[in-house]
Parts: structure tokens; C-alpha cells; sequence
């Protein structure tokens, strides 16, 4: 073994001097500043907490700290030295291992296997030692106190399982620094507690732990120091002692919310048009709500609370385990798109690219896609009805567009996103479903996709807004709905709901 | 290492073997190539004869060779179906280059040299820009045959020195019996099968087919992998070219012809998943082994190459959907 630094070695000194500085990081997306200018130091025998909203920058840090991506500006020094993470491999080999928040093992190989995965142990003409493999796999989560076994097949294994599996693998090698963004969001609080016990060693042994999480208590209980990000910026780092629930969370939000979005719809009427009681599926527990003719009721929650879990669920794409799902008084049943789409309920998905366009497609047939009956006789689309009626959304929702025939790729995203609106309407809907409308849409568009939501509304429709972007679910919801693990933690009037209110329900 | 934070555990628990072994796909497969034996021994006097299964090892020895080296491509998510045309296009170097020198190992040299080129524009164009790589190597496969068709204006290119050592390679036997070629076959079953198993490298390609993203956090070089694989599957497929040259005499333009589609056939037979990541070599040989005999049991029973492939493609399709049913059962 090199020199150890791992869960079984040599505690080393923590002294002063900082493990990693990261200065003046900046990284752009297409133009927008995920991050700008932000600075972050790491001291050995430290947790450092990294807090802040959805779309705040931590994982955008993380990555860059991983070498997943490479900064746009700013410096990374390793124990004073200027590094250059141009791969995940030069990070490792400066020992930052990284606890990620999706999983990244592979399913096909053994818990011992990916374990050791970063670096085999093997005899000395190269051969991999699967002895090794299997009993240092072993010790190492008796060490940790983990419950696993280590010849089980990580793709049959549950969430919580493999979660252990990843962090246990940041600690399998020398390491100087580990990261662990929002490790426990599926360990149970024993297991929890066991994390936190190898965390303290760890720092014992003189490394630096960042801990990324949006548990307040968690981070109370394992951090020395919290650094909060908000919109991309650095906002505060301080001793942990030296905050309290509330100013963490004013640190969170900070802005005031002024330019919000003007509405010009009336007030909502009567008339529930969607009712949702008790619904379960594997993420959700138990949700009930109704949403009236002309409403925008906004759900809001952290990552992970499961937003686009029940978005998915109550237009019938994903399978529920319990509850009753009805439309316009008609039960959801059974339970699938065709039903939905039948009973008027439509999705507009978070995810633009791969769940609601067809790339190569034209405009025409994005939008007539899920009305092509209207425009059929006998099994045949009548092209010139398909055309009228799709130049008539066009118009109406001002899409910018050289032609009908246009490959909706070439469209901007707010003008993909208007197409996609369009192709629920020209159903005739009663309820629509729109899960983060305005990700990775420019400001400018974003106005005009609210204005159209707000139409929507006028126009009579329930509209289901989920989203992560607090300005957007102020401006435009009629009443609030709070997400958080899978639970409705909160539902109030638009009047009475203030930032904190929202952010304190959302964060568990 | 301070023993407080030692809680050793120097035990662990044994995999209980024989459940485990039924469970895997080799084992089935290798009942199911037994049973053929049987059946065919039963069926053809002349089926269990040295004489006949040292001649088929013989000839499956040359698609083993190339299984082993798309084997390893397929596990690393990418495939090759140029391999066809490959070995009908390294005969052409190799008997030219021996005509007019006289040695067989500067035409063998070139062979490889040749193979290796082809891989590695194969390699380069999916590996590194990204192109799905049934499409390059479809492409590549029309180009190499086209190009030969067009080198030898259809027409065989005899080996004009009739070497024998050229004629020993294809046709040698060990001792008088066991074929040179599925010497060559053991070997590079035996070392490509422990570097598979036991070598960083074969994990690594293990990993990349599996989860590329997931290697790449885990600091591998995705691209090289693949690359490697690459050249690594035409570098086979041109020894299996060399050794067929060898038993046809000479260069023949249309030899390997639907070879692409037997080698493919074999190595998903053999479970390995088309979607990467999943399978092993051993399954590769023992689909291999499978196809061979079955051709050549079915042909001694007298039935109709017709219908012969007919049930070919029908084991095929039954086999790997009970290998998808169970790895679904978990």
C-alpha cells in the first residue's frame, strides 16, 4: 500500500494549512454563469458544509473540484500546489474522491468490485487479486459499520445499499479530501448515525470532508464550517457556531423577490377539476390535493422531494402503488397515459430532450403529435387541417419559427418549450401538468413562458406547476404546495406564503 | 496500522459454489453443447470419430479467434461487423507479399500490419468522433470488400510459390492430430480470457461497457479502452484471416463473406449483451463450439443446409431469450 491514508491508516497531523483553496472559480453554461467567482477553502480534519438552493452552484463546484468539469476561470491549489484537473482521474490521483448524489457503480460487478474499481490491488506480475478484493471489501465495512454484503451484485441491490457502497468506496483509497453531496438522502437515521462516526474518524485521520446536504440538522451535528452559494455566488462562510436555523436560511434565500411576474388572469374558479387522494408510488407517501378550473397550484421542493415523481404519477406515466386519481370527475383508471391523455391531462416535461421532443422532427409534427386523431380520416392525417391548426398555435403563441417544416432542433428553448405547450392544447385540456417550465430557457423567453401559463389559466385549465425556482412559483401560483422526501409538507394561499414559510416546509 | 480501528475480518463468507454455478450462463451452455454431442453421436456413426471433431475444432478454431477479439469489443459496448470483409482483405497482402518474396513471415507481418491500420480507423472513427460503430463498420465492411473486388477484379489470387510452410499453417496438425489453428485459438483464448478476468484492463473494459460515465468518474479513459478494443478485434480477425487463406490456398476474393454474422451470432450466444458490459469469454468459446458442431452434426445427418440454418437462427433466438428471461428473474 502507498502511504496510507485511507479508513485503516495512520492518523496524520491537522495542521493549518489548507488541503485544497479553490479561488475565483467561474464556469459558464452556454453563456450562463453557474458559477461566478467563487471561492472555497478546505482545511484537514475539517467538514466543511456546502449549502444553498436548487440551481445555487454546489454540484457545479463539486464537479469542477472532481475534474468533471473545468473551470472557465479561477485556480485550484492541492496543499499549496496550482493543480490542473483537466479528468476525473487527475483528481483521484490527488486523492479527492467524490461521494456523488446519483449513483455511479456499476450494476454488473460486485460490491467488491467497485469498491476497488479506482485502483485494483494486484501480485506483483499484475495479476488482480480477487482475494484481496473480496476481504478488504469485507473489512471495510465492518470497519464502517455498513451492513453489506460484499459479493452481492451491486444491480440488485437497493438504493440505501448501494449509497453505502459509494461512500465506502471514497474510502477505500488514500484520500486526501472527500466529498459527499447529500449522502444520506436514502440511509436510514441509524445508518446515518454510522456515517457520521466514520466521518469524524475521517477528520480525525486529518482529511477534509465537504458535506453537501439540505438537512439542517445534519449539518448542525458534523459541520465545523458552512459555506452558502446562492444563484451561482459565494454569500458567507462561517464557523457553524455561528449560525442559527433562521440565518442559514435567510443566507439561502437572501434576495428579495421584487420584479415578480405581473398577472393578468382573474381569480380561480370553483370547480375542482383534478382531485388527488392519498396517492403512494415507491418515492411518494401518501398525497392528497384538488386543483380548480383557472388555478395554478405550484408545488416546490428541494432536489430529490419528488416533483416530477408525482408529475409523472398523476398523468398516468408512472405506475402508483395506492390512491385515486380524478380528472374532470372521472377516475384515472386505468392507470396510464392513454387513460389520461383521454380524460385530458397532459405533461410538459422537465426533461425537454429526451422525454418531450423529436429532434429531427419539424414543428408540424412536434406539435400535432398527440392530436393526430383530430386530424385523421380514416387512418390517414390530413396534412392541410394538421397545418392550419398548427399555424394557428404558432401565431397565437408567437414561436419563432422560419417554417412550419423547420426541425424543431434549430428552435430556441423557449420556442421548443411554447411547441411543447401547444401540443397539449391543441388536445383540449383540463389539466396540465408542467414540470420545470423554464429550465434552461433564457430570461427573456422565460417572461414570455409565463405569460402563456398565465393564459392557460385564464383559459380555464388547472395548471400543475412544478418547479425548483422560488421567483417563479411566487409570480405565478394561486396557492402553494410544499414537497419535501416524498411527503406534502405544506399547502398555503399564494398571500400567506413567504419565502422562509416555503423553504422551512421544503427542508426536512 | 493502529488496531483500534482494526476490526479484521479475515473470513468471508463462502459463495455457496454449486447454486451459484447453475446460475451462470457457461454452465447451461456447456450442457447445452453436451447434449449436442450426445445427440449427434447417437444420430452419426461417424460424428464421434478423432478424424471428425479434430477437423471441426479445426474449422471453428478460425471463428473462435475472431469471437474472442469482438467478444472483448462487444463487452466494451461497441461492435464490429467489418470483421468479415477483414479477413477476406488481409489474404491479399499476405499472398502478394509472399509471391513476390518468397517469405511467409513478411506476408504475414503485413497481414497484421494491414489489420491493424483497419482497426484503428475503425477505433479512431467510433471511439474518438463518436460514430455509432455499426455504422462505420458497416461502412468499413462495403469499403474493404469493395476494395478487394476491385484489387482482383473478382478473381482468386493463387499462391503462386505454394510454400509449404503457408499450406502447414491452415492445415498442420500437432503430433498428427490436434490443428495448428486451434492451437493458436487455445492460446488466444487462454491469455485474452485471463486478461479479462484477472488484468486491470479486461475490468476496465468491463467498466466501460457496463457505465462509461461511471468509468470515466472512476478515472478511466474511456475512449482508449474502446480504441484498444478495437484494434485488438481486427488484429484477430486478421489472424483468422490468414489462417483461412491458408486452407483455401490463396486469396479469395469473396472469402469471409457472412463471416461478421456467424463470429456476432456466436458471441451472443455466448451471453454476451449487444448493450455491453455483461458476459465472458468461456460463453464466446462455448457459443463458438456450439455453432460448429451443430453445422456439422446437422450436415452429417444429412438434413439440407436450409433447413440447417434455419436452426441455427432458431437456437440462437431461443437461447439468448432464456438467457434474458433469467437474468431478469434476478
Amino acid at each position: 500500500m502507498q502511504a496510507d491514508r485511507s479508513l485503516a491508516g495512520t492518523p496524520t497531523e491537522v495542521s493549518g494549512a489548507p488541503a485544497v483553496t479553490m479561488t475565483g472559480i467561474t464556469k459558464l453554461f452556454t453563456g450562463v454563469k453557474a458559477l461566478d467567482d467563487v471561492s472555497l477553502t478546505l482545511l484537514p480534519g475539517r467538514v466543511h458544509a456546502l449549502m444553498g438552493e436548487n440551481g445555487a452552484g454546489k454540484s457545479t463546484l463539486i464537479k469542477i473540484l472532481a475534474g468533471v468539469y473545468r473551470p472557465d476561470a479561477g485556480q485550484i491549489s492541492i496543499t499549496g500546489k496550482l493543480a490542473d484537473l483537466r479528468s476525473p482521474r487527475d483528481a483521484l490521483r490527488q486523492g479527492i474522491k467524490v461521494v456523488f448524489q446519483e449513483i455511479a457503480l456499476i450494476p454488473e460487478f460486485t460490491v467488491a468490485e467497485n469498491i476497488f474499481l479506482e485502483g485494483y490491488p494486484t501480485d506483483r506480475l499484475g495479476s488482480i487479486r480477487w482475494d484481496r478484493i473480496r476481504a478488504d471489501a469485507a473489512a471495510l465495512f465492518a470497519r464502517i459499520g455498513f451492513d453489506v454484503n460484499p459479493d452481492d451484485k451491486v444491480g440488485n441491490l437497493p438504493v440505501s445499499k448501494q449509497q453505502m457502497v459509494e461512500i465506502a468506496r471514497a474510502l477505500a483509497h488514500e484520500a486526501r479530501v472527500v466529498v459527499m453531496d447529500e449522502p444520506t438522502s436514502s440511509l436510514t437515521p441509524a445508518e446515518v448515525a454510522k456515517l457520521f462516526d466514520v466521518i469524524r474518524r475521517l477528520t480525525a485521520l486529518g482529511m477534509a470532508v465537504v458535506y453537501v446536504s439540505h438537512k439542517l440538522d445534519e449539518i448542525f451535528e458534523i459541520a465545523d464550517t458552512v459555506t452558502v452559494l446562492r444563484d451561482g455566488r459565494h454569500i458567507s462562510t462561517k464557523p457553524v457556531s455561528e449560525h442559527t436555523h433562521e440565518t442559514l436560511i435567510t443566507d439561502m434565500i437572501g434576495r428579495r423577490i421584487d420584479n415578480l411576474f405581473p398577472r393578468a388572469r382573474g381569480a380561480a374558479g370553483e370547480q375542482v377539476i383534478l382531485d388527488v387522494e392519498e396517492l403512494s408510488t415507491e418515492k411518494l407517501k401518501g398525497i392528497s390535493f384538488k386543483a380548480r378550473a383557472g388555478e395554478v397550484l405550484g408545488f416546490f421542493g428541494l432536489m430529490g422531494a419528488g416533483r416530477t415523481e408525482l408529475a409523472k404519477a398523476i398523468v398516468g406515466f408512472d405506475p402508483i402503488t395506492t390512491g385515486r386519481i380524478t380528472i374532470g370527475g372521472q377516475l384515472l383508471q386505468p392507470h396510464d397515459t392513454r387513460t389520461g391523455k383521454a380524460l385530458g391531462i397532459g405533461l410538459l416535461t422537465e426533461d425537454r430532450k429526451s422525454e418531450g421532443l423529436m429532434l429531427d422532427l419539424s414543428v408540424t409534427h412536434n406539435m400535432s403529435l398527440a392530436s393526430l386523431e383530430r386530424f385523421s380520416k380514416s387512418g390517414f392525417v390530413s396534412e392541410p387541417s394538421e397545418k392550419s391548426a398548427v399555424q394557428a398555435f404558432v401565431d397565437r403563441f408567437r414561436v419563432k419559427t422560419p417554417g412550419l417544416t423547420r426541425q424543431i432542433k434549430f428552435l430556441s428553448g423557449g420556442n421548443q418549450q411554447k411547441v411543447l405547450l401547444a401540443r397539449w392544447l391543441m388536445r383540449g385540456l383540463k389539466v396540465i401538468v408542467v414540470d420545470e417550465p423554464t429550465r434552461g430557457i433564457d430570461v427573456g423567453a422565460k417572461s414570455e413562458i409565463f405569460a402563456l401559463i398565465d393564459e392557460l389559466a385564464s383559459d380555464g385549465l388547472a395548471v400543475i406547476l412544478m418547479t425548483s425556482e422560488m421567483p417563479e412559483l411566487l409570480g405565478l401560483s394561486d396557492r402553494i404546495a410544499v414537497l419535501a422526501e416524498g411527503r406534502l409538507t405544506a399547502i398555503m394561499d399564494r398571500a400567506d406564503a413567504t419565502q422562509e414559510k416555503i423553504l422551512d416546509a421544503a427542508i426536512a | 496500522m493502529p488496531q483500534s480501528l482494526e476490526a479484521r475480518v479475515d473470513r468471508v463468507a463462502p459463495i455457496p459454489r454449486l447454486a451459484a454455478m447453475f446460475r451462470r450462463n457457461e454452465t447451461v451452455l456447456l450442457l447445452v453443447l453436451v447434449a449436442l454431442l450426445v445427440f449427434f453421436t447417437i444420430g452419426s456413426p461417424t460424428f464421434m470419430t478423432t478424424r471428425n471433431i479434430t477437423n471441426v475444432l479445426g474449422q471453428a478454431s478460425i471463428a473462435m479467434i475472431a469471437a474472442v477479439g469482438l467478444g472483448m469489443l462487444v463487452i466494451a459496448g461497441e461492435i464490429d461487423v467489418s470483421i468479415g470483409s477483414l479477413v477476406g482483405a488481409v489474404a491479399l497482402p499476405l499472398v502478394v507479399i509472399m509471391n513476390a518474396t518468397g517469405s511467409l513471415e513478411l506476408g504475414i507481418i503485413s497481414a497484421l500490419v494491414f489489420a491493424l491500420a483497419i482497426g484503428a480507423v475503425n477505433g479512431y472513427l467510433s471511439a474518438y468522433l463518436g460514430i455509432n460503430s455499426l455504422i462505420v463498420t458497416l461502412g468499413s465492411m462495403f469499403v474493404i470488400r469493395g476494395g478487394i473486388y476491385i484489387y482482383t477484379g473478382q478473381k482468386a489470387i493463387p499462391d503462386d510459390l505454394a510454400l509449404e510452410s503457408f499450406y502447414q499453417i491452415g492445415n498442420g496438425r500437432l503430433l498428427g492430430m490436434i490443428p495448428y489453428p486451434a492451437l493458436v485459438a487455445l492460446a488466444v483464448f487462454a491469455v485474452f480470457s485471463y486478461m479479462m478476468g484477472h488484468r486491470r484492463f479486461g475490468r476496465q473494459l468491463y467498466a466501460v461497457g457496463g457505465d462509461a460515465e461511471v468509468a470515466r468518474l472512476a478515472g478511466y479513459n474511456v475512449r482508449q479502452s474502446k480504441f484498444i478494443a478495437f484494434v485488438l478485434c481486427s488484429l484477430f480477425a486478421g489472424v483468422s484471416g490468414i489462417l483461412l487463406s491458408s486452407r483455401l490456398g490463396s486469396a479469395v476474393h469473396v472469402s469471409g463473406l457472412g463471416f461478421e454474422f456467424q463470429v456476432v451470432a456466436a458471441v451472443v450466444l455466448g451471453g454476451v449483451s449487444l448493450a455491453g458490459g455483461i458476459g465472458s469469454l468461456g460463453g464466446v468459446a462455448l457459443g463458438v463450439l456450439i455453432l460448429a458442431f451443430l453445422s456439422n452434426g446437422l450436415g452429417m445427418l444429412n438434413l439440407a443446409t436450409e433447413w440447417q440454418q434455419v436452426i441455427t437462427g432458431l437456437i440462437i433466438i431461443g437461447a439468448v431469450g432464456l438467457d434474458e428471461l433469467r437474468r431478469r428473474r434476478g
